[in-house]
């Protein structure tokens, strides 16, 4: 299958995975095969950041990628973790030069029967969320269009994940924007009827609210919602708290 | 064509480089891929219109604020039925709807509405509303891209919101979005000046909008601005 067409069978491939529920770690596998056989490196591999700062190892299209890239975690040192920790890819760095830059990932690279190595980041509004590791057997470079390709199935499994993420939480995450919604709404009222009482323009009575809800350690909706049901007395606002800064 | 391979050619058209989504693509590229004249995305709780995230043009901007003002509309049934909405034929419809909405919606421009629902699984968000300067229904392919957009701009959406400081909506939400704020500032004002509640309040506001067939928004501001009251004239 020609090259261009294998692309666009691994896009509608995942694409199609995003659809309903699907196993993310099913998705990332598949890339790492897709990019062995649309890019034509010997192994992939995809490391992701957890919620505790470290990264690991999701996917690999070899169960001896998955060994060395293990070994790179433990290690704390190649390329998947150079390009994690700048954010930058990784571009054609070949083994036989690299043995000061890894000295202990280097000789396992090697011996594991890998010449060059790459890694592209898995990037999201800035922030990097892992690292696809591209390895091959020869000296050969990545061409440019290979690494367009690469980074373009980076950012595919990029969405991926998210989309995964807002399937699975979106009870939680709906709540969460309805709080966000509903809560300033509730603030926005509370700042009508302060305003009014207490003739104050929008911006004083805002202030007057958050300030008062600093001062205490309160929260702003809380101290909105005691406005609006009449627990909280209006007189308690102090007249100097309608300033920016208390 | 594939569901997957339209979604694929969707999310690309949205993310461009790299894997972070615009809200604004989310309407520019509905609008785009439907060949709608104007797309908008309204976001609602409690079966009431809180605002939108983003609009196209100047008429969906209307069209938005519109139903925002009213309470009623293709969003608002879209959301409410949980299904598509579609009068493709504003100015002949086939049934009495929407009898405030129908037409001003006319009057701005729109021929044609159709409204989807945002959701994930069971959670429901708001809707994407299309709108077209000529009357017409969607074609099979038309409607496959907007059910598909909506799906991805629901997704988007809770990711967007998903990295916000608890209790504050994202501010990419924010930017582009008109969520009509002074509304609420004005109920809280109303409250105050005829003793009543918010509830009360904000019902008498939509009334004398409806009443002197004038924007929400714009009366809100007047009250905010303190060059209208409405206790004044309740008392005439």
């Amino acid at each position: 299958m020609p090259r261009e067409a294998m692309l666009t069978r691994t896009f509608v491939e995942l694409a199609d995975s995003l659809v309903a529920d699907f196993d993310v770690v099913d998705v990332l596998t598949l890339l790492t095969s897709r990019c062995v056989e649309v890019l034509g490196v010997a192994a992939a591999g995809l490391m992701l950041v957890g919620i505790d700062g470290n990264l690991r190892v999701m996917a690999s299209s070899s169960e001896g990628m998955r060994v060395l890239e293990l070994f790179e975690l433990q290690s704390q040192q190649g390329p998947c973790l150079d390009c994690y920790q700048t954010g930058l890819p990784v571009s054609n760095v070949d083994l036989a030069t690299a043995r000061r830059r890894w000295p202990r990932f280097t000789p396992e690279a090697i011996a594991a029967g890998f010449r060059t190595v790459h890694a592209l980041p898995m990037r999201l509004r800035g922030n990097v969320i892992g690292a696809l590791n591209l390895f091959h057997q020869d000296p050969d470079e990545m061409e440019e269009s290979d690494v367009e390709a690469a980074q373009a199935l980076a950012d595919v499994a990029t969405i991926a994940i998210l989309q995964h993420r807002a399937a699975i939480e979106a009870q939680v995450l709906n709540e969460q924007l309805h709080l966000a919604l509903n809560g300033r709404i509730i603030i926005e009222q509370a700042k009508g009827i302060v305003a009014e009482r207490r003739h104050l323009n929008m911006e004083e009575a805002f202030y007057a609210l958050r300030n008062h809800a600093r001062n205490r350690r309160l929260m702003l909706v809380d101290v909105a919602n005691g406005v609006i049901d009449g627990s909280f007395d209006l007189s308690e606002l102090d007249s100097s708290d309608a300033q920016p800064a208390s | 064509m594939p569901d997957g391979e339209r979604r694929l050619r969707l999310i690309s058209l949205l993310v461009g480089h790299g894997p972070d989504i615009q809200t604004s693509r989310l309407c520019e590229v509905s609008a785009e891929a439907t060949g709608m004249s104007g797309a908008g995305i309204m976001l609602m709780s409690e079966d009431v219109p809180r605002g939108s995230i983003c609009t196209t043009d100047e008429a969906s901007a209307r069209i938005e604020e519109l139903q925002f003002t009213l309470g009623e509309g293709p969003s608002v049934d879209a959301y409410v039925q949980d299904r598509p909405v579609a009068e493709p034929h504003l100015a002949r419809a086939s049934r009495p709807r929407w009898l405030a909405f129908t037409p001003a919606a006319l009057e701005v421009g729109a021929q044609a509405v159709f409204s989807f629902p945002l959701h994930v699984g069971a959670v429901r968000l708001g809707s994407l509303n299309l709108y077209c300067d000529r009357p017409g229904g969607l074609t099979d392919d038309q409607h496959a891209d907007a059910l598909v957009m909506a799906d991805v701009a629901a997704q988007a959406v809770l990711l967007l919101q998903a990295n916000a400081p608890p209790g504050t909506l994202a501010k990419e939400l924010e930017a582009g979005g008109e969520f009509h704020y002074v509304v609420h500032q004005a109920s809280g004002m109303i409250a105050v000046q005829l003793d009543i509640s918010i509830a009360r309040a904000l019902i008498q506001l939509r009334a004398y909008a409806f009443a002197n067939d004038r924007p929400l928004a714009g009366v809100a501001d007047e009250i905010v601005a303190r060059t209208l009251r409405l206790d004044e004239l309740a008392a005439d």
